[in-house]
């Protein structure tokens, strides 16, 4: 009996792994051309109507022209978004259909105050979509005129500020200018942005602290701004009071705070790229072109929200904002969890 | 942004144009407003990118016609099967039910209906006409008045422990500890969730609804052939339109109720965060203090009907003015329709009724158009809805029972909130059944958490000196009023029994 194939073993392992592998070639291919061929899921640790979903929706009302599918935000706002962040990474299956969107500086200090139940690895943040600077406001009724007014006011006296959660880059940084200048602050946080603002323009506080999207949507007549966290007022009038451009904290009183912003980005469970690394690629790639389209600016001068913070960063600029507000945190803990006052 | 009634007849009547998109709204709200778990606002939500493409003008009536019919649908199961269908009509069934289980349902949906509109209608007007004034209210409600607000409604405990203080007392406790499960309104602490992350946000309040109200009734009803009684099935039986218009007369010649407890709903609509739920139990133990037959009261009384229903659609148009005038959104179905205005780049706040007073008036004028429209198209259909009653429990009870768990599913989407459901309701079941008050765990489970954040909320900011809570005028005002109103009955009591004594 002629043998008509008699294999080694290595040739045969081999040859087993070639068929294995131009197999999988066509079948991968397949599924990246393929995707998305469902809906995709977002999850949202903050309210419907905030300043996430508005930018959520400008983006991807822009993002599904390009991956060809539309997008499902789900909100879950409790527990300053702790809520949010567990259920993705406890209850999303890591296909690429669930991503995240965050505020990256809430979140961070989130997880300084007290660690989530999955370790910090298991996911990150790959696309920011904007940089939002915290700025210091008041009513437009209110007495205070200047950050000056507010200083000599809470040397006096303890001004209670309105802050949407206490684990906030914002908060940090009027703590910031009450360590530097003396002046007493007593954070209240209000559960939100609207409920923030409505706080200080009923007047139940004397001030608040948010990022500045939120502040300078509602105009002047509304809100006036005292002081910005960040290298520059990029928005010049638009985070004013009484025709004076809002400072910075830094060129106010000397302070060598980095810019403590909020920043909100997509982020994915990393078992989810490293078993799908062509849908991670599809979705940066295609992600890059909304930045670009002149759509998208419509999109979100249409929300009032201002152009000039929408930032794109990749993962490792998400990266490495998430180290520096996770260092300024570590500073501050002990005033955002209650231990000191 | 003194009210021009030169522009309201031409814009009512341009309102009225749009009844084509009001109508499908108004069954719409109302089958959304009906089903536990649905609601204005999450409807809303699901349909946006329908309301973001239509014309703002038309975006804004249809998201206020379903609003407005959604607060009146969410009475209807309240009344007929004991399932609010959302938060703001747990009061509803106190005295609806009973009424139901009389054969008296027909009658009891008229006058939910005619309560609703005449509430509706009476504050869409006084907002219009008082916008700027009652836009004020937020500026003087804030957390320590809204303390005393709470416990307004928290003393219906003590009103409904006036029968049996003790198990009042413990059922009303039951329902504060639960209420306080969750994380804290300050530190985002986790207390007594079990390490479950669903109770993180606290108890869900439709599956804590659903289950003491509906769920435990379920369990009690199949011991019966229907949800009436024996005498209440006869009545049933011969009922034609005259119960409709017998219920008409009944809410019509309450007149002044209607129009005090609405406007109660209308004031607490106004102030940011507070909802139909607090407004509906105020205006319902405020209707109960001041009634000359309060021993009536949770056995099917027209009046308890009455307070509830026209307290909660008071509130939709409280909800709306905080939106228009200062840019904040009084509630969550508010706080929706903000991001479909901002959308189309709308500004709100005072320039809205200057650069555009047709879309600013026009939300009320929509309001009261709906309402209008709603009323005939609703009140006809009160005979036919009353029939389910009629239902055999054999059939009811599993409906009963599987249409609520969907429900609670429905707004989170955890299996967890259907387990939580069925829970609550076998709690409901044994307190019935060994006559604790089911209304006194949930008011605790509905108020209590709202009562907390107030509390920590004024305790923060006084830096923890509790006389912060008599701080302002207002408040002192509230607090007086409140002890009158809690002591006034037992006061009264007392009174009668001195007459009857020295009779």
């Amino acid at each position: 009996m002629t043998k008509f194939w008699a294999p080694s073993r290595r040739s045969f392992v081999k040859g087993g792994l070639a068929a294995a592998g131009l197999s999988a070639v066509p079948f991968s291919s397949a599924l990246s051309a393929g995707f998305p061929d469902r809906n995709i899921k977002v999850y949202v640790p903050t309210r419907e109507g905030g300043g996430a979903d508005r930018n959520l929706r400008a983006f991807t009302g822009v993002w599904k022209k390009y991956l060809k599918t539309n997008f499902e935000p789900s909100f879950y706002p409790g527990a300053a978004g702790r809520v949010g962040y567990e259920t993705y990474m406890g209850k999303a299956p890591a296909d690429c259909y669930n991503l995240l969107f965050g505020n990256m500086g809430p979140e961070m200090l989130n997880w300084v105050v007290k660690k989530p139940s999955f370790s910090l690895d298991d996911y990150f943040y790959f696309a920011r979509v904007d940089v939002d600077p915290s700025v210091v406001f008041v009513s437009a009724k209110s007495p205070f005129r200047s950050i000056d007014d507010v200083i000599a006011e809470g040397k006096k006296r303890t001004l209670n500020v309105g802050t949407s959660r206490l684990a906030h880059p914002a908060s940090i940084g009027i703590l910031a200018v009450g360590e530097h200048t003396g002046a007493k602050f007593n954070l209240i946080p209000l559960s939100g942005g609207k409920n923030t603002i409505a706080g200080v323009v009923t007047g139940e506080m004397d001030l608040g602290v948010l990022p500045s999207g939120s502040v300078s949507k509602k105009g002047v007549k509304v809100l006036r701004s005292l002081l910005v966290f960040d290298e520059k007022n990029r928005l010049g009038a638009r985070l004013s009071s009484f025709d004076v451009n809002a400072p910075t904290a830094n060129d106010h009183f000397g302070t060598k705070l980095p810019p403590l912003v909020s920043a909100r980005a997509f982020a994915i469970q990393k078992r989810a790229v490293d078993a799908h690394p062509d849908r991670y690629k599809a979705m940066n790639d295609t992600i890059l072109k909304v930045f670009g389209d002149p759509d998208y600016k419509k999109a979100v001068l249409k929300t009032k929200a201002p152009w000039e913070n929408i930032r794109y960063g990749d993962a490792a600029a998400c990266k490495t904002y998430a180290e520096s507000i996770t260092a300024i945190g570590e500073r501050f803990k002990p005033l955002m969890t209650g231990k000191k006052s | 942004m003194e009210f021009d009634w030169d522009i309201f007849a031409p814009l009512f009547a341009h309102t009225l144009t749009f009844w084509w998109v009001i109508i499908p709204a108004i069954f719409l709200g109302l089958v959304v407003g009906a089903i536990p778990g649905f609601s204005a606002a999450n409807t809303i939500i699901i349909l946006l990118p329908l309301t973001l493409a239509m014309d703002v003008e038309v975006g804004l009536i249809f998201m206020v016609a379903l609003y407005c019919s959604s607060r009146m649908g969410a009475g209807i199961p309240a009344i007929l099967v004991n399932i609010p269908g959302t938060a703001g009509a747990a009061a509803t069934p106190l005295d609806g039910y009973p009424m139901t289980r009389a054969g008296k349902g027909q009658q009891a949906l008229a006058i939910s209906f005619v309560s609703s509109t005449a509430g509706g209608l009476l504050t869409t007007i006084v907002a219009l006409l008082a916008m700027p004034w009652l836009a004020q209210v937020a500026f003087y409600l804030h957390s320590v008045e809204m303390i005393v607000v709470m416990l307004f409604g928290i003393s219906l405990i003590a009103t409904i422990a006036a029968r049996d203080t003790l198990k009042g007392l413990i059922a009303g406790f039951l329902g504060l500890m639960i209420g306080a499960i969750g994380a804290d309104a300050v530190y985002a602490t986790p207390r007594a969730t079990f390490g479950f992350l669903e109770l993180y946000d606290g108890v869900p309040l439709i599956p804590a609804l659903v289950g003491l109200f509906a769920v435990s009734e379920a369990f009690l009803v199949i011991e019966g052939e229907t949800i009436l009684s024996g005498k209440g099935q006869d009545l049933m039986r011969k009922a034609g339109w005259a119960e409709t218009m017998e219920g008409v007369r009944a809410a019509l010649s309450r007149w002044w109720h209607i129009v005090w407890t609405s406007l109660i709903g209308l004031v607490i609509g106004v102030v940011p965060g507070a909802g139909a739920s607090i407004a509906a139990f105020v205006a319902y133990q405020q209707s109960r203090t001041f009634s000359k037959t309060p021993e009536l009261y949770g056995t099917g009384h027209i009046e308890g009907l009455v307070a509830p229903e026209s307290a909660n659609n008071g509130v939709t148009s409280g909800t709306l003015i905080p939106l228009l005038v200062i840019g904040i959104p009084g509630g969550a179905t508010a706080a929706i329709m903000l991001v479909v205005l901002q959308y189309h780049g709308v500004t709100v706040g005072p320039e809205l009724f200057i650069e555009n007073p047709e879309l600013a008036y026009g939300v009320f004028t929509a309001m009261a158009v709906t309402y209008a429209l709603m009323i005939l198209t609703i009140l006809p259909l009160s005979r036919y809805m009353s029939r389910v009653t009629m239902v055999s429990t054999t059939y009811m009870a599993p409906l009963i029972i599987a249409f609520t768990l969907v429900g609670s599913f429905v707004p989170r989407e955890y299996l967890f909130d259907m387990y939580l459901a069925f829970a609550f309701g076998v709690l409901g079941y044994i307190a019935r059944k060994t006559g604790y008050h089911t209304a006194a765990i949930l008011i605790g489970v509905i108020l209590g958490p709202l009562l907390e954040q107030y509390f920590l909320r004024a305790m923060k900011m006084s830096q923890g000196d509790l006389t912060v809570l008599f701080s302002s005028s207002l408040a002192n005002i509230l607090w007086v009023l409140l002890i009158l109103s809690v002591g006034f009955p037992y006061a009264l009591e007392y009174r009668r029994k001195r007459l009857k004594e020295r009779e």
